[in-house]
């Protein structure tokens, strides 16, 4: 695929927007991809590496991702330059049931770089912003300069059908830092969302998730209403290295999208 | 009657095979190592030992194979899919063990997204498989509901006559009909008397074990720790298991060309879950060790009806510190009286 874009998002933390070279490959993730789904970036020479598809389902043209520069991989990926061509195979997994939140209220709380697999669920529900009700997203970061997606946070908080609560650890403000200061759980405590008839996207750190499930269950949000996604070291992406898997449940082929009731089946201390 | 082969006429039919295009491969006994490969001469083939030290895996599975090969030039990419070297061959002299192990991963590989590398080496390969007449400490196929004359997975069961003078011939599949077709004059129609079979003892309750590892509270247990305090992580285990199969993909060569590869890779090391954050989902050996017994006979069982052990024990057999799934179940089998 070619890089057409690509921009800085945070320290180490990069979107490239990507283009089918191939038709019958643009075909296929038109008719496959939906929200929620994963892909394997990769260089040649250096190798592949597992990220969410962070562009929504309703805008098919392109691919984006967001990723952090990490190990050889990724930073392979940073290096590379508008106009230069990756690898990307999918896309895999499955899918957030959007038809099925329709006409609920929408509650997204992300944490750090796990804002873009939740972005591509936002913006699918944005794009048809008439089938759902309220939407509220929780979003924090360790410091202001590790939020990502600064410029559709920015659009997401002047839009009047849009209700944004951001926050940063405390220490991580800056001086003209005018929103939350504190850990997602308790700013999401804070702003204690209704549970009635409310869909709760999350995804963060495993130690983000952890807390937050139970603060929503405080909140009175039940089990099966809460959706996640695990973002679980992959290779292969086809149930076949035996990598992925918590407990008997293959995440590349049964996930990465799971409620928080399934996800309590599995076994914690696996995760 | 039955069909014998003497071993007298195994040569002839080693040649007979190879000059109708079969590759010819069995146990074979190098200098450090025992394992199976190809042959010319059925003077090769090592027949005495109770199983070879690796396992028939390595010749569907190898430790490591190209996938593609990758040129780039200026404004293109030009890849090339390396499919396994295409050929028929007959494996001679496997084991029971080894051949249902690769019955047993048949449904992994092929669920979902089937493995073109795995089935292509399947459907061009004759397994011929001699029952055991002999069996060591580590043997424990009759505790998996295997016995030393199994016939999972095999295409030709071929049973020890008395006095190592050749073999009862069981022909199991048409793909094993067809390979003995070829040598059909050189088997004889007669009644021998068979080598009495190896004994393998019962070493653990399968049943008992299924149902403590199904129990979510022994997942916390403080067994895990206990035995698996002695595991150094080395992964002989998974690599000589005949049904371990986690890989790992990498890219071998530089900027403008090079091999896209799939390589052995083994629960038993801390990177194998390792997230770019840091973060272990397995972090401990004792996790690692749970994984993979859970997975042996709870997860996979789960998924695809069959427990993914075949009771060879090479795990324990090759032990650098005398751990393996005999030592664990057997210690599950007390847990759960």
């Amino acid at each position: 695929m070619k890089i057409v874009a690509r921009h800085d998002e945070a320290p180490g933390v990069k979107t490239m927007r990507l283009e089918f070279q191939d038709a019958a490959d643009h075909e296929f993730f038109k008719e496959t991809f939906r929200t929620g789904m994963f892909g394997l970036y990769g260089v040649y020479g250096e190798g592949e590496s597992t990220f969410c598809v962070a562009s929504p389902e309703t805008r098919k043209d392109y691919i984006e991702c967001t990723f952090r520069q990490s190990g050889r991989v990724t930073s392979a990926l940073a290096n590379a330059d508008i106009g230069d061509l990756i690898t990307f195979r999918g896309p895999y997994g499955n899918r957030f049931p959007i038809e099925e939140f329709h006409g609920k209220n929408l509650l997204f709380i992300s944490g750090g770089i796990a804002l873009p697999p939740t972005r591509s669920v936002i913006w699918s529900c944005l794009d048809q912003r008439e089938k759902f009700g309220k939407v509220t997203i929780v979003y924090g970061a360790r410091t202001v300069a590790d939020l990502v997606y600064k410029h559709e946070l920015d659009e997401w908080q002047k839009r009047s059908d849009v209700d944004l609560v951001l926050t940063v650890d405390p220490g991580g403000e800056s001086p003209d830092w005018k929103n939350r200061i504190g850990f997602v759980p308790t700013v999401l405590e804070e702003a204690a969302p209704s549970p009635d008839n409310c869909i709760a996207v999350i995804c963060g750190p495993p130690i983000m998730i952890k807390f937050t499930l139970i603060s929503l269950k405080k909140l009175g949000f039940d089990e099966s209403n809460v959706f996640t996604t695990l973002e679980n070291r992959m290779k292969c992406g086809l149930g076949k290295c035996g990598r992925c898997n918590v407990g008997s449940v293959y995440v590349c082929k049964e996930g990465p999208v799971f409620t928080a009731a399934e996800v309590s089946r599995m076994p914690a201390s696996d995760l | 009657m039955t069909k014998i082969l003497f071993s007298d006429k195994l040569d002839k039919c080693v040649e007979r095979w190879k000059s109708a295009g079969l590759t010819v491969i069995g146990p074979v006994q190098r200098t450090n190592i025992s394992t199976y490969a190809a042959v010319d001469h059925a003077a090769e083939l090592e027949f005495g030992l109770v199983l070879p030290d690796r396992s028939i895996k390595d010749l569907f599975f190898p430790q490591s194979e190209p996938m593609l090969r990758y040129t780039i030039k200026k404004e293109s990419i030009n890849t090339e899919e390396c499919l396994p070297p295409a050929g028929p061959r007959i494996i001679f002299g496997a084991r029971p063990c080894d051949a249902s192990g690769m019955a047993i991963d048949d449904p992994l590989f092929g669920w979902d997204y089937k493995d073109e590398y795995w089935f292509q080496r399947r459907n061009e390969s004759v397994i011929v498989t001699i029952a055991c007449t002999k069996a060591d400490d580590f043997c424990m196929c009759t505790s998996l509901e295997m016995s030393p004359d199994s016939t999972k997975g095999s295409d030709i069961l071929l049973r020890p006559l008395a006095g190592n003078k050749g073999w009862q011939v069981d022909e199991l599949t048409d793909r094993g009909r067809e390979a003995f077709r070829t040598i059909a004059d050189f088997l004889h129609e007669s009644s021998e008397p068979l080598a009495p079979s190896a004994v393998v003892e019962n070493k653990f309750d399968l049943d008992a074990c299924v149902t403590w590892l199904k129990n979510p509270e022994n997942f916390e247990s403080r067994f895990w720790k206990e035995i698996s305090m002695r595991c150094i992580g080395c992964a002989s285990c998974t690599y000589l298991c005949p049904t371990c199969h986690c890989f790992d993909i990498q890219d071998e060569g530089d900027t403008y060309t090079g091999i896209r590869r799939k390589n052995w890779d083994s629960c038993s090391f801390a990177l194998f879950t390792m997230h770019t954050s840091g973060h272990n989902p397995r972090s401990t050996q004792s996790a690692r060790w749970r994984q993979r017994i859970m997975h042996k006979f709870n997860y996979f069982p789960g998924k695809f009806s069959v427990n993914s052990c075949s009771g060879c024990g090479r795990c324990s057999r090759q032990c650098p510190v005398d751990m393996g799934i005999t030592e664990t179940l057997q210690e599950i089998s007390k847990l759960s009286l």
